[in-house]
């Protein structure tokens, strides 16, 4: 019993480690100092109205929030049209392109980050907001094919048969009997991108415009200049928007499973 | 349809965005780090860094900080893989989801609560001072040592979730065999558990540190302007200087040296797994 006790007891301790940054930030966002502290001074709401006053955070906001909405639907879409093609059908060349599509996995955002800022800026998308689409898509189009195609690998195609010998048209086939039992994996994979895309850091780095900045970059910038009690409202408000999309992917998917698939988050 | 025809629009807009996003800047960006002044080719960005005593420390500090983030990690996140794969159904799944959670969460978030435990008005100086126990606050940011605090942080689950998994698969009864046998628990651990889940403390170290040789932000938040990264510098060169073919030699020397290391570490391990198994 004591063996278990003294693993239970570093596992206390590393869990409290790895949430310790949420356990702080939240209460700090609601001093009533003018400085950052923590146990936070006072209650009061200052510092969430506080970014209201500020155009960049919320600007920001809307701007990531665009910005993760558009890359999880057209990643997703991207990413399940090809494991379908993966997952269906044998075909020559098909083990390539299966590594090329989980590539970008493997290779350090900075590198992805850098060398998409060089080849943007040669066709003229630098700091436009389809340059940053296509590279959070990039960057989400791995979990898609893994997600789907792990879903694929349990999928009954004689359902699909029994579909179109009943004189179904292929895509009432799709529609009716493909998606909703893929449902779960697509859209852990929407979920999944969303989340890749909104708290991305390191590639949009590169590829935002001064103007038009994702959230998390503009915190980032900010920290590097102030540190005071905006940051942790500013933060407190992502925590909590992740947070709601983390609990989604935990009851549609499971993170255990999700986190087997993610090796790479920056 | 054909089939070949089905293949090709299902994977096409992927592929078109993959090789257009991904493959043809990389090549792009490689060509780069080959061109010097005068846009001709030369190894000259690369024999400025090996030739700088300057860049060569940073490089080491990149190794060294990554390095201790392996260790931490690894001390910290097995027994905590060995506690899930003990723990039941419930137990478990809370670990797991306590544990997976927080990194899903923005990583200048994360810092951004470690800046205000670890600051010099952070709650730990704080409470050192008025506990007494200190007079001075510590420094424990803006140096190497926040650095490795700050990517144990981030990468922590990676490893925990890589031995666990390897774990998972050892069949219990091993355990008992061992026991029946007349081996110690710890006996059993050094025999039975820890070669079983040695490919899962592979995975997990070497995923730690090249995730630590990479990490940008967590440097350049915790590490400060003085205790810089080549990951630090590369991003310095391209944005700042705007020197972007020695920035892109800087990213391929940091991706180069990383997979030179890992490929060392696996071959040394198991060379040594083979002469344990050909020696017993």
């Amino acid at each position: 019993m004591k063996k278990i006790n003294v693993l239970g007891l570093i596992t206390f301790f590393v869990l409290v480690l790895v949430n310790l940054p949420f356990l702080v930030i939240i209460p700090s966002s609601f001093t009533a100092a003018g400085y950052l502290a923590f146990p936070p001074e006072g209650f009061s709401w200052q510092w969430y109205e506080m970014i209201l006053d500020r155009p960049e955070f919320i600007d920001s906001l809307w701007f990531s929030l665009k910005l993760a909405t558009v890359t999880a639907i057209l990643a997703t879409f991207l990413g399940t049209l090809a494991a379908f093609a993966l997952s269906k059908y044998k075909f020559r060349g098909s083990g390539i392109i299966n590594a090329l599509m989980l590539s970008p996995l493997t290779v350090p955002s900075l590198i992805i980050g850098i060398s998409a800022l060089l080849f943007f800026t040669r066709i003229g998308i630098a700091g436009t907001f389809t340059g940053l689409l296509l590279a959070h898509m990039l960057i989400s189009i791995p979990y898609v094919v893994r997600l789907v195609l792990t879903g694929l690998s349990t999928f009954d195609y004689t359902l699909e048969k029994a579909g179109y010998m009943l004189g179904a048209h292929p895509f009432r086939v799709f529609w009716d009997i493909t998606l909703p039992l893929l449902r779960p994996a697509i859209v852990s994979g929407m979920i999944f991108s969303f989340l890749t895309s909104f708290d991305n850091v390191t590639v949009s780095l590169f590829l935002v415009a001064p103007d038009t900045t994702t959230l998390p970059l503009a915190i980032f910038t900010y920290m590097q200049e102030t540190l005071d009690p905006l940051v942790a409202s500013i933060s407190s408000v992502v925590i909590l928007l992740s947070l709601v999309f983390i609990v989604l992917l935990e009851k549609v998917y499971g993170l255990e499973r999700l986190f087997g698939l993610n090796s790479q988050s920056h | 349809m054909s089939k070949r025809l089905s293949v090709t629009l299902l994977t096409a807009p992927a592929m078109i965005l993959l090789l257009g996003v991904f493959i043809l800047p990389m090549l792009m960006m490689l060509l780069l780090s080959f061109q010097d002044e005068n846009q001709a080719f030369s190894l000259h960005n690369y024999s400025l860094f090996i030739q700088d005593p300057y860049y060569l420390e940073i490089l080491w500090r990149t190794i060294r900080v990554s390095l201790w983030t392996v260790l931490v990690s690894l001390l910290l996140g097995f027994p905590v893989a060995m506690y899930m794969a003990q723990a039941t159904g419930k137990m478990r799944g809370i670990v797991t989801m306590l544990i997976l959670a927080p990194h899903l969460i923005s990583v200048v978030i994360r810092n951004f609560g470690w800046v205000v435990v670890l600051g010099e008005k952070g709650w730990i100086n704080e409470t050192l001072i008025s506990l007494g126990l200190i007079d001075q606050p510590l420094r424990l940011l803006y140096n190497e040592l926040g650095i490795v605090i700050g990517l144990t942080d981030s990468f922590i689950a990676y490893m925990v979730l890589a031995i666990a998994t390897s774990l998972y698969a050892i069949d219990p009864s091993l355990n008992k065999a061992a026991s029946i046998l007349g081996a110690s628990r710890v006996r059993t651990f050094f025999s039975v558990t820890l070669p079983l889940c040695l490919p899962g403390i592979i995975a997990g170290t070497t995923l730690v540190f090249s995730l630590s040789m990479s990490a940008f932000v967590t440097p350049a938040l915790m590490g400060g302007t003085s205790v810089k990264v080549l990951p630090v510098i590369a991003y310095e060169q391209i944005m700042a200087t705007l020197n972007w073919p020695f920035g892109a030699a800087l990213a391929f020397l940091l991706l180069g040296s990383t997979i030179l290391l890992v490929t060392l570490y696996t071959k040394l391990i198991e060379t040594k797994r083979y002469k344990e198994v050909f020696a017993s």
